[in-house]
């Protein structure tokens, strides 16, 4: 018997990285798997306006920093929030303003040299501790970061491949069907379908693998999301799936043990495709908490999970 | 505008949909407007004939307005998920505290179930039957126990229904219902202000007359109830302690917007949305209230509404012959007149009464599903608590769950309780398991072990007031009200329905609630889940 314990969609979130790692030895897990999307959304330029003070908007407010104290407390809120900051004269922020191919850098820069820092603190924090970490990126996460933790010392990459979890075989893809955004990793149903075929393909025992894909299969409740307007606004009443029709095909025909997913935060649930249980932990990334599942796994089946909340 | 110095990339995964105005529907639909109205002048100045609505409802708003807020804004947006506040009490106090009171409130929706569909049907359908001059339909309901019983779970199975298939029909149903319901409301509100004393004396003079009751003309009235009452007279002015009492009734209108916390985890920016949304959903009740309040004073006089609102509490035998009892929203009909416009105005203001109550059914759907939900997510409960339908998004076995246990209440309520002042026992049950162990659990917020991490990361960290965080003079003011209530439910004239049994019941249930976790926790303790990992925050460094 092994404890799993899995995380998705942090999203850039400092705090909740952090919570990650200190929950290996808290809940007592034999294994972890932290999904992608692990990039933030959001940068903000901290502008500096004279006399150590600066401004910037965070979460739609405006806001006035003016003691070196209140920069550290804001740096660290944009920090655990997902977002990435930077300090900026007004005409470097002016330059970046109206140049995509700037802030597309700049992100770059941030994000890379984030999960690089991540990377390094699990270095240091796995180092002689029994339990493993796996790592794989999300739709929204550049193809760069393969490389990143395909380079780490100690933390396990497993997209686009089968690794072997004590008694069962994990499968991962870090790939999304189309969404609104046209982020990095998408394919269409068909090639996604393919796609996923290809990998579930080089498992040898069906029975007790483990799916561990980004975007979860159509049609279940972990697929729920709200509805967007041509704005991509969001109509919260009403709700549509959003999942992947070609993950559904796959899971429903090869029945594995267990699929693990995120990409829909809001989905937070489990449920039960014919023999297959399905998990979405979801995701409260801005807020700090770190959402996930501990999922006990027994030779052949899967004991029992428990979602945690910290 | 202020510019936007922040940039952002396309990427996926956005969360949280439902904005202030949707937070707030929910707020203020559970406050019950009409219904809650008529509490407080029928069950509360019935009872507390010596109560001013003008003086009651400013000390109502202060207190509730600043307490409820505060406490529970400054939870739900310190953890914004939508277990309602057994995430709070269990964070915070311990996860015994939270789920034992949180048992509490389970049980006290499924109650509300009984006392509210029951009052949709009688005083609800009922008077507006009356006003329309529909007197068979109105006595079939009010004489037959089954055919009460029997609308009562028709309008249970709307409420279900409402909610059971999802939240976009939830949404859309709630905005007719409420914008119906305030305009209502306001109708009742326009008909008692534009009546002059001396018309609706006039009026009830010979209203009364007609109907063969006339030793209740308006000058007599008050005597006849006060001779019924076994009192020597009926107040002709206010006093303090009638008034501080009335508050026990006026909590229907204030301290209910606190079903906003089972949304929190769907609203947007919910640090700034589940406060300012609480405090809007206590506002708007409290300036109807003192519109009512003034402009029943100026047309009905205080010693009528005080007598009439004890005849209609106790039903006393003077008014039996009358078509409809003298509850206030009675009063606005014998204004309106019995022309053919009078009737669709009264009838408009009953069915005022009955949008409300049936809505109150509804967020019973809403809430107790939730609850049972965040149990299921914390391992206190059977997988299936935690099943979503993929189809309506929403956790159709848990309704299914909380209409089966509210028609069995129903059945409970129509043929061996049977009386009105269930809801008072309701009322003390929320006030003791819900509000006040969460208002304690703000006061304690910043200072225990166990929420520290929260606490931390929490937008209000800094909010302080002469020293002290902002959260804890919410906890203290809000206790301080809800004390005062309590004070009125124990030791004044309200206790009659909150001793004995209910206290009885009130206990079994937390009990209950605590077997309730220990037995699951010993079930996932078998499995290898220790479910205190769920309750524990985790170090962020």
């Amino acid at each position: 018997m092994s404890k799993l314990f899995f995380v998705t969609d942090i999203h850039g979130s400092n705090v909740c990285y952090r919570k990650f790692l200190n929950a290996l030895p808290i809940y007592g897990a034999d294994n972890a798997v932290l999904l992608g999307d692990l990039t933030g959304k959001v940068l903000v330029p901290l502008v500096e306006k004279g006399n150590d003070s600066w401004e910037c908007t965070l979460m739609g407010q405006h806001r006035d920093v003016t003691t070196k104290d209140e920069l550290v407390d804001i740096k660290k809120i944009i920090e655990n929030a997902g977002y990435y900051w930077v300090h900026q004269t007004r005409e470097e922020f002016e330059d970046v303003r109206g140049d995509p191919a700037k802030i597309d850098a700049l992100f770059k820069q941030l994000v890379f040299a984030r999960v690089q820092e991540w990377l390094d603190l699990a270095d240091e924090r796995l180092e002689g501790k029994p339990f493993q970490m796996y790592m794989c990126p999300g739709n929204d996460d550049w193809f760069v970061i393969d490389d990143m933790i395909d380079n780490a010392k100690l933390v396990h990459p497993c997209d686009k491949r089968v690794v072997q979890i004590d008694n069962h075989e994990m499968v991962t893809s870090s790939a999304s069907n189309p969404t609104p955004w046209d982020t990095p990793r998408e394919m269409n149903e068909a090639d996604l379908e393919t796609h996923l075929r290809g990998l579930v393909g080089q498992i040898k025992n069906q029975e007790t693998a483990i799916y561990n894909f980004h975007v979860p299969p159509y049609g279940y409740s972990l697929d729920l999301c709200p509805k967007l307007d041509e704005n991509l606004t969001m109509a919260a009443e009403e709700k549509i799936h959003a999942g992947s029709i070609g993950a559904k095909k796959v899971i429903e025909e090869f029945q594995p043990l267990l699929g693990l997913f995120g990409h829909i935060h809001e989905s937070r649930g489990a449920q039960k495709a014919g023999r297959t249980l399905l998990i979405n932990p979801g995701s409260e990334y801005s807020e700090g908490i770190l959402k996930g599942v501990i999922i006990i796994l027994d030779k052949k089946k899967v004991k029992d999970y428990v979602f945690t909340s910290g | 505008m202020a510019e936007e110095l922040a940039f952002a990339r396309k990427a996926s995964g956005l969360v949280r949909g439902l904005s202030m105005w949707d937070a707030f529907a929910v707020g203020f639909m559970n406050q019950g407007l009409t219904p809650s109205i008529w509490v407080v002048v029928s069950l509360g100045v019935g009872t507390f004939l010596g109560a001013n609505l003008i003086v009651a409802t400013i000390i109502s708003v202060i207190f509730a307005g600043i307490g409820f807020p505060l406490v529970w804004g400054i939870l739900g947006g310190s953890m914004p998920r939508s277990g309602g506040e057994y995430i709070y009490n269990s964070r915070i106090l311990h996860p015994i505290v939270g789920i034992a009171q949180s048992f509490g409130d389970a049980v006290i929706w499924l109650m509300w179930i009984y006392v509210l569909a029951p009052l949709a049907v009688d005083p609800g359908l009922t008077m507006t039957f009356q006003f329309v001059g529909w007197s068979g339909a109105a006595d079939w309901l009010i004489n037959n126990t089954w055919a009460a019983f029997l609308v009562a779970t028709i309008l249970n199975i709307v409420g279900f229904m409402f909610v059971v298939f999802g939240i976009k029909i939830f949404a859309k149903v709630q905005k007719v219902i409420m914008v119906f319901g305030i305009g209502g409301c306001a109708v009742i509100g326009v008909v008692l202000t534009v009546t002059s004393r001396a018309s609706f004396m006039a009026k009830w003079d010979v209203w009364v007359t007609a109907n063969g009751s006339a030793d209740l003309v308006y000058k007599n009235f008050s005597s006849v109830v006060a001779k019924a009452a076994d009192v020597p007279f009926i107040p002709t002015t206010w006093n303090w302690a009638d008034t501080l009492g009335v508050m026990v009734a006026m909590s229907w209108l204030f301290a209910y917007a606190y079903s906003i916390s089972f949304i929190a985890g769907e609203v947007k920016r919910p640090d700034k949305t589940i406060i300012m949304s609480n405090l809007f959903a206590i506002l708007v009740p409290a300036a109807f209230m003192l519109w009512m309040g003034a402009a029943m004073y100026h047309s009905i006089g205080f010693q009528f509404l005080s007598a009439s609102g004890y005849a209609d509490n106790n039903g006393i035998d003077a008014i039996a012959k009358l078509p409809w009892s003298t509850h206030f929203v009675g009063l606005a009909a014998v204004m309106a007149g019995g022309s053919a416009f009078g009737k669709v105005v009264s009838a408009i203001m009953g069915l005022s009464y009955v949008a409300f109550t049936l809505w109150w059914i509804a967020l019973s759907y809403l809430a107790f599903p939730r609850i049972l939900f965040a149990w299921g997510m914390d391992r206190m409960g059977p997988k299936w608590f935690t099943d979503i339908n993929p189809r309506f998004a929403s956790p159709v076995k848990n309704h299914i769950l909380c209409f089966v246990l509210g028609e069995a209440l129903l059945a409970l309520y129509f043929f061996k309780l049977n009386s009105t002042m269930q809801n008072i026992t309701v009322t003390g049950m929320q006030i003791t398991s819900v509000f006040a162990v969460t208002a304690l659990a703000a006061v304690l917020f910043p200072y225990m072990k166990r929420s520290k991490g929260v606490w931390d990361s929490s937008p209000y960290k800094t909010w302080k007031f002469l020293g002290l965080p902002v959260v804890v003079w919410g906890g203290a003011i809000n206790l301080i009200y809800l004390a005062i209530l309590l004070y009125e439910f124990i030791f004044k004239k309200a206790a009659g329905a909150f001793t004995g049994g209910s206290t009885i019941l009130f206990v079994l249930v937390w009990v209950l609630g605590v077997i309730w976790y220990f037995f699951w926790k010993q079930r996932s303790k078998k499995v290898g889940v220790d479910v205190s990992m769920t309750y524990g925050e985790l170090p962020p460094e």
